[in-house]
Formats: C-alpha cells, sequence, structure tokens
C-alpha cells in the first residue's frame, strides 16, 4: 500500500496551509481596505438594485442588426450617467461560455424605485436594442434586510459551529473537536481568500449563494476530518502502534483512497456545472470546487497532523485497550448473528 | 436469507411507492428555477398600532391578496415571515414594476354613499361586477393566464363605473376600531364595526342621508367595491348612531370573517414598505434549471462510471442504491413539499456526495477486510459494520448544522438545511440498508461470489490465510 506518512513531513503541510492563509488574509486585508469588507459584498448584503437584460435575439435567421455584435458598455455608461447613476457598475456577460456574445448587460445602481428602473430599461433600450424580458433578472434589496441576512447567517453558522463541537467532544474527546473546528475554518478562510483576490483583481462579488456555498464546504469539510479521526480512534484503541504519530500515519493512509473518492466524486457534478451549467451558478461552484479541495488537503495533511502533533506534546501514550478490541470483536460478532 | 428477501422486497415497494408519489405530485419549483417574483414587504407600526399582533398580519396580508387578485396573477403566494414580514410569491411575471407599485401602498378604507338616481344602473353594474368576479375566480382557479387578462381589464371598467356611482368618502378606514364577525340566527352571520368618537358622528350623518332611500352604502377597500348594504328607515330620523353598527343578511361563517378581515385590514394605518424584490425572468429560470441539470445529471453520471470502474460489483450494487436513493428523496421533496430552490439544490448534491461517501467507506472496508484473510461474506458483513460510525458521525455532525441553520437562516439558507437534512436521513437508511441488503442478495448468486469482483489484484488465498494471526472466523452457511 502507498505510504504517505503525514506526521514525517508535518511542518511542510503547515507551511503550505500557512502560505495560503497568509495569502488569503492579505486579501481580505486588501479588500477590506477598498471596500470596508473582506471581501466584495455583494448586493444581497448591501442594498440596491441589479439589473440583468439580454438582448432579445431569438434563435433565428432575421435576428436584429444590434445583435451581431456585442453591446457597447461605453453607450450603457452614457445612459447611467444622463440619470445621474454614474457610480452603477456594469458588466457585459455572454448568454453561455459557448456563444461568447457579450449579449447580456448586468448593471448595479443604487436602489431604483419601480418607475426610475423602467424609465432606465426603456432608456437603455433606445439605445441598445430590445431586451428579452423573459430572460431578464431583477433584483432590488433594501439595506435593511442585507444587514438582517447577514447577521442571521453569521449567528446561525456560530451556533451550527457550537453544536458539531459539543458533538465531537462526546463522541470523540474535546481535543479532537477543537482540530476539526480548525481544519473546518483552514478550508472556509481558503475559499473566501481566493473570493477576496477575486474581489479585488476580478470584481467578483459575493452573495447569498456564496453563504451557501460556505455551509456547504462546512458540511463536507467535517465529514471528511470526522471519517479520519474515526480511524485514528480506532487505530489507537485496537491496534500496536509505538506512538500516536504512527496510529495517525496508518489511519491516514488507510482512508486516504477513500479521502480520495469521497472528494472526487462531488467534485465531478460541481465541475460539470461550473463549465456547462449557467452564469448565475458559475461562481459559486468555483467556491465548492476551490472548498472541496481544501477540505480534502485540510483533513488529510493538517487536523490529523495537528492531532499529533498536539497529543505528543501533552504526552500521550497509546495503550491498546485489548479489552476493548475483544469487546469491538465481540458487538460485531453478536450483530452478525442477529 | 428470509430477512434479506423481505427487506428486498420492502426496498422495491418503497422505491415503487416513490415513483407513484413523483407521477402524482409534481415537484415544487422556487421562482429562481421557474421564474417569476418575489417581493418581500416590510410591515411597519405606527403610533397608533405600536405592536403588530399576528391578527394584524393577516389582516395586512388579505389586503396584499386582494391586490394581488387585482394584478391577475395566477398561482401567488402571500406568506407571513416571520412576525413582521410578508413574502409574495409572483410565477411568472417578469416585470414586477407593476406590483410593486400597487403592494408598497397602506390601505385605503372608504365609506361613500350612492349618488341618488343611480338605482338602475348600480344594479345592473353590480350584477356584471359580481359576475366578472366569479370568472376571475373561475379564471384563476383554473390558471387561464389569457381569460385573466381581459377578464381583469373588465373588471378594472367595471369598479370604476361602480366607483363613479358613490360620492366622495365621508369616513374612511381611519376611523374604524375594529370589524369582526358575529353569530346571528342559525347559519345566518352578520359583520360588526366598531368606530371611534369622531367616526361615529360621520356614520351617523351618512346613514341618516341614505336610511330608507334605497341607495346604498358603498365600502371600498383600495377603491374596488366590497360591500354595498342598505340602511333600513328606522333610522332616518337620527341615523345608525352609538358607534357600532351591523352588516346582515346572506353571510355565512366564512363570508363574514373573510369581509371582517378585509375591513380591518383596510381600517389598519400599517404602511407596508417593499424591502426586497427578485425577479428571475421565465427563460433564464428554465435554462439555469436545464442547463445545470444536464450538467449535474453528466456529473453524477460520471460518479456512477468511476463508481463501477474502481469498486466494480459492490460499485454497480452502490449505483442502483444511489438511484432509489435519489427517487425516494424526490419523493420525500414532493411529499413535504419542500420548494425547490438553488441553495436547495447544492444541499441535494452535498447529500449525495455523503450518500456516495458512505458507500466509498463500507467498501473500503470490505476491501481491507478482505485483504487480511476474511471470507466474501464476512467482510461484506463487517465492511458495513465497521464503517457505521463513520458514517453515523459525519451524519449526525451535518444534521446538527442543519437543524441550527434551519431554525435561525433565512429563507434561501433554510431550503438549503432543508434539502440537506432530508437527503442525509435518506442516505443513512439507503446506503446502509439497500446497498447491503442488495450486496448480500447478489452474494446468493454463486457467479457472484467471486472476491476479485470486490477487490482487484488480490493476494492468493494461501498467501493470504498465511498472514500474521487475525482471526478468520468460518464462513458462515447461508
Amino acid at each position: 500500500m502507498f505510504k504517505l506518512q503525514v506526521t514525517k513531513r508535518s511542518k511542510l503541510w503547515w507551511s503550505i496551509s500557512a502560505g495560503l492563509l497568509l495569502a488569503s488574509f492579505v486579501a481580505m486585508g486588501i479588500c477590506f481596505s477598498q471596500f470596508g469588507a473582506p471581501l466584495r459584498l455583494g448586493l444581497d448584503f448591501l442594498g440596491g438594485t441589479r439589473l440583468q437584460l439580454e438582448l432579445a435575439c431569438g434563435d433565428g435567421n432575421n435576428q436584429p442588426e444590434v445583435c451581431r455584435q456585442p453591446i457597447d458598455i461605453n453607450v450603457v455608461r452614457a445612459v447611467l450617467a444622463d440619470r445621474d447613476l454614474d457610480g452603477s457598475s456594469v458588466q457585459l456577460l455572454d448568454r453561455s461560455s459557448q456563444a461568447q456574445d457579450r449579449h447580456i448587460v448586468a448593471i448595479r445602481s443604487q436602489d431604483l424605485s419601480a418607475e426610475q428602473r423602467s424609465q432606465l430599461v426603456s432608456a437603455l433600450e433606445e439605445k441598445v436594442g430590445e431586451f428579452d424580458p423573459a430572460a431578464t433578472q431583477i433584483d432590488t434589496v433594501g439595506p435593511v434586510l442585507g444587514q438582517q441576512i447577514l447577521t442571521s447567517g453569521i449567528l446561525a453558522i456560530a451556533l451550527a459551529l457550537a453544536g458539531i463541537i459539543a458533538y465531537l467532544s462526546v463522541r470523540f474527546q474535546f481535543d479532537y473537536a477543537i482540530f476539526a473546528i480548525i481544519a473546518l475554518f483552514h478550508d472556509v478562510l481558503i475559499t473566501a481568500g481566493a473570493f477576496a483576490w477575486l474581489g479585488w483583481l476580478g470584481e467578483v462579488e459575493v452573495d447569498t449563494l456564496f453563504v451557501v456555498a460556505l455551509l456547504t464546504i462546512i458540511g463536507f469539510s467535517v465529514n471528511d476530518t470526522v471519517v479520519i479521526y474515526d480511524r485514528i480512534r480506532e487505530t489507537l484503541r485496537i491496534r500496536e502502534v509505538a506512538s500516536v504519530e504512527e496510529a495517525v500515519d496508518l489511519a491516514v493512509d488507510e482512508t486516504l483512497t477513500r479521502s480520495i473518492n469521497t472528494t472526487v466524486s462531488p467534485l465531478l457534478a460541481v465541475v460539470a456545472i461550473f463549465l456547462f451549467g449557467v452564469s448565475t451558478l458559475r461562481f459559486c461552484c468555483l467556491s465548492l470546487i476551490i472548498g472541496f479541495l481544501a477540505g480534502a488537503y485540510s483533513s488529510i495533511f493538517v487536523a490529523s497532523t495537528l492531532l499529533a502533533w498536539w497529543r505528543k506534546r501533552t504526552g500521550f501514550v497509546p495503550q491498546v485497550e485489548k479489552a476493548e478490541e475483544a469487546i469491538a470483536e465481540g458487538e460485531m460478532e453478536q450483530a452478525l448473528e442477529s | 436469507m428470509q430477512r434479506q428477501r423481505f427487506m428486498l422486497g420492502f426496498i422495491l415497494s418503497l422505491a415503487v411507492l416513490s415513483i407513484a408519489v413523483l407521477a402524482n405530485l409534481p415537484l415544487n419549483l422556487g421562482l429562481d428555477l421557474r421564474g417569476g417574483s418575489q417581493l418581500t414587504l416590510q410591515v411597519s407600526t405606527t403610533e397608533e398600532v405600536p405592536q403588530l399582533a399576528p391578527d394584524d398580519l393577516d389582516a395586512v396580508r388579505r389586503v396584499i391578496e386582494n391586490r394581488i387578485t387585482g394584478l391577475g396573477v395566477s398561482e401567488a403566494v402571500v406568506q407571513t415571515v416571520g412576525g413582521t414580514q410578508l413574502s409574495v410569491q409572483l410565477p411568472g411575471v417578469d416585470d414586477p414594476e407593476q406590483a410593486e407599485r400597487v403592494l408598497g401602498n397602506t390601505a385605503r378604507l372608504e365609506f361613500r354613499a350612492q349618488s341618488p338616481g343611480s338605482d338602475q344602473q348600480f344594479q345592473a353594474e353590480f350584477v356584471v361586477y359580481e359576475d366578472l368576479r366569479r370568472q376571475q375566480a373561475t379564471a384563476i382557479a383554473q390558471d387561464e393566464t389569457e381569460t385573466l387578462k381581459t377578464v381583469n381589464a373588465s373588471l378594472e371598467e367595471s369598479r370604476k363605473a361602480l366607483l363613479g356611482l358613490f360620492s366622495e368618502p365621508s369616513l374612511t378606514g381611519k376611523q374604524v376600531r375594529d370589524a369582526y364577525a358575529q353569530p346571528e340566527v342559525g347559519d345566518q352571520w352578520a359583520v360588526v364595526i366598531n368606530f371611534d368618537g369622531e367616526g361615529a358622528d360621520a356614520f351617523a350623518e351618512l346613514t341618516k342621508g341614505l336610511a330608507g332611500t334605497g341607495r346604498g352604502l358603498g365600502i371600498f377597500l383600495d377603491d374596488a367595491l366590497l360591500t354595498a348594504p342598505r340602511v333600513d328607515v328606522e333610522y332616518a330620523q337620527l341615523g345608525i348612531t352609538g358607534g357600532s353598527t351591523q352588516i346582515s343578511g346572506g353571510f355565512n361563517l366564512d363570508s363574514s370573517q373573510d369581509l371582517a378581515i378585509q375591513l380591518k385590514g383596510g381600517a389598519l394605518p400599517l404602511p407596508v414598505e417593499l424591502l426586497e424584490t427578485r425577479t428571475v425572468g421565465a427563460t433564464l429560470g428554465k435554462d439555469s434549471v436545464q442547463a445545470s441539470i444536464y450538467a449535474g445529471v453528466g456529473g453524477l453520471i460520471l460518479v456512477l462510471i468511476f463508481m463501477i470502474l474502481y469498486y466494480r460489483l459492490p460499485g454497480a450494487i452502490a449505483n442502483i442504491a444511489l438511484v432509489i436513493y435519489s427517487i425516494i428523496t424526490f419523493a420525500v421533496f414532493a411529499l413535504v413539499p419542500v420548494t425547490l430552490t438553488l441553495p436547495g439544490i447544492a444541499g441535494f448534491i452535498l447529500s449525495i456526495g455523503m450518500a456516495v461517501d458512505a458507500n466509498v467507506l463500507i467498501f473500503e472496508r470490505t476491501r481491507e477486510e478482505l485483504r487480511s484473510g476474511k471470507s466474501l461474506y464476512r467482510s461484506v458483513e463487517s465492511g458495513f459494520f465497521r464503517a457505521f460510525s463513520s458514517i453515523l458521525d459525519g451524519n449526525i455532525t451535518t444534521l446538527i448544522a442543519c437543524a441550527v441553520l434551519f431554525w435561525l437562516g433565512t429563507g434561501l439558507v433554510k431550503g438549503f438545511a432543508l434539502t440537506l437534512a432530508i437527503g442525509v436521513l435518506t442516505s443513512m437508511f439507503t446506503a446502509v440498508t439497500c446497498s447491503r441488503t442488495l450486496l448480500l442478495v447478489a452474494l446468493t448468486i454463486p457467479s457472484l461470489r467471486k472476491p476479485e469482483l470486490y477487490c482487484p489484484d488480490l493476494p492468493p488465498m494461501e498467501k493470504r490465510r498465511s498472514r500474521p494471526a487475525k482471526r478468520s472466523p468460518p464462513a458462515p452457511n447461508d
């Protein structure tokens, strides 16, 4: 069997994580100084109006003239400037990654009333071309609600973490729980860091879907770590090992195929949606991809080695509990008989 | 073996039942997936109403429902969220401009006297109006969008015509203190309205003028006629005094309560503020469903292929279990019912990931047991037995998180937590019971009882046997 022996190179794994975390903190720091938040917050949290309009081109041959070329972003900006909406951000998007047509314009502005909005749309239609009403997306979020979503989301995550720590402390031990949570923060911070970079360099904003993606990553990360910890606990309990490190190495090696396969399976689905799904889901999928990879890395290399390091430091000596082995086998026998 | 047969039958009938459920109950798609507008309204308090009671919110909801009926959107849903918010869902609405304009106003309840000499015209118009309202209700119930549009246009005309037959309002909802339904004789119900001091005087004045003339007292909510009762001749002298009145005749329990709640809603001076609107065009929603479902299904097929290539026979069996898993999960979604939104689908994908993980854990364990020299049957059994604690811990931590998120989260996050929780619970059943039963049944088929179908590159038997002592229990005869 392939021998990874994770604990032999703990320092290397920690350095890689530290490097990634540092890069994340740098980007979040830059974002904080520029936008006042560690990530470029989107409409959902700040409030305002977002309009996404698509040229009505249809699939037929007699497409209107405007459909031959991409939308001119300067024309859109001029229309916005006419209505004192200079501060709005404008982005051109493609209908799909196959057709690089730039026929979609997305505008983020301050909170617009229904009238202001329809006036803006008609002004744009005059200059740019007719839009397809069935393909529009309009979001208006009042600033109060954004704040509400943010606070309730943060409170929910904090309580969920507390619940997980409590459960793991009972089922395993307190230090297991703490390192599982550290691994979880590691994954969330690296994903958030990647989006801080994207926000700074690529104007990518985070929305509620991003929060949902983070929740998914949290669920995945804990599950991933718990399985390895379960194996470490079992190894310490029923096998003769000289040190914690040996037990951790064995446990990680033996669960390695599972860790990889378990990460690869959902990645297959998410990568497919990232490549071929609609643009609204693209960044949600990207965050999942980053988070899943970080989750696999932290479970295999970080959570395990940290536990080994901590147990060794606190003078833990593994003792085979023969009785337990017998009990474990006995339990199984019993279960098999029934 | 008896037990396996029984379980197999149970699983198969569950799967068939689920398919039947899915065939009969459509899945509830969220507006982000099928297109439409969702509006969140904040009901604020005022000096007169410093505290929002659940009754008040219901009254406001009734007003909002009235206005939406006026918009002519079929399948619209209005729900109260928390203690102070209303969520309005308008499927198929591309531009909620009209809705935003109409919904964000405080309700207007007005009492108007019918103009003299308009009796015949009123009778005629009222018949038309009632008829149109019935047509509207049918159109909404039967989801006939085109009919609804024409009916609504005529209704608007009819409403205006009726309004024209009444004088300027003499009394408004501000002066109404309360309205409620009250039983009369037998099945007969009446609606009681209480006015404040100022309202009592104005109402007495208004009714004095109308008593015995045969002209109606028009009660309008947002310019639409609710009812136009007549005032008996005995009140011609003084009008209806005492600050309270009773509208009776032709009400049953439901209709009287409905009118009372509308009056109350109209009387509440509660400002309604638009907090949020989210609109997804119909084709955009459809596109996002289609493209993403194709991509997701493609990804899942890759997972299934991967499972077979890597885990062979158990992989194939796990795939059957995964398909059964998906069918059962979706049937539960349809039964609960869960409104599927994008975050909900994310939750489902995560739960599939965890279901796959459960199988992967079990098969990896089975392989280890095989390599350590155990018999096939025993390896499979102990693979399930030993993987179980890992699966349990992983799933319970996830369920804890789901419970908290469902309890505290807002709309989208709630949807995620719900689908994930349902998925995890179902996968506990299918991974452990369904895969296990299928695998054990497969083991009874001699041609499938070859270790190399379970694990490639297995060292030959003698070698495995000679490995340092692990207990190798005798293979049970099954």
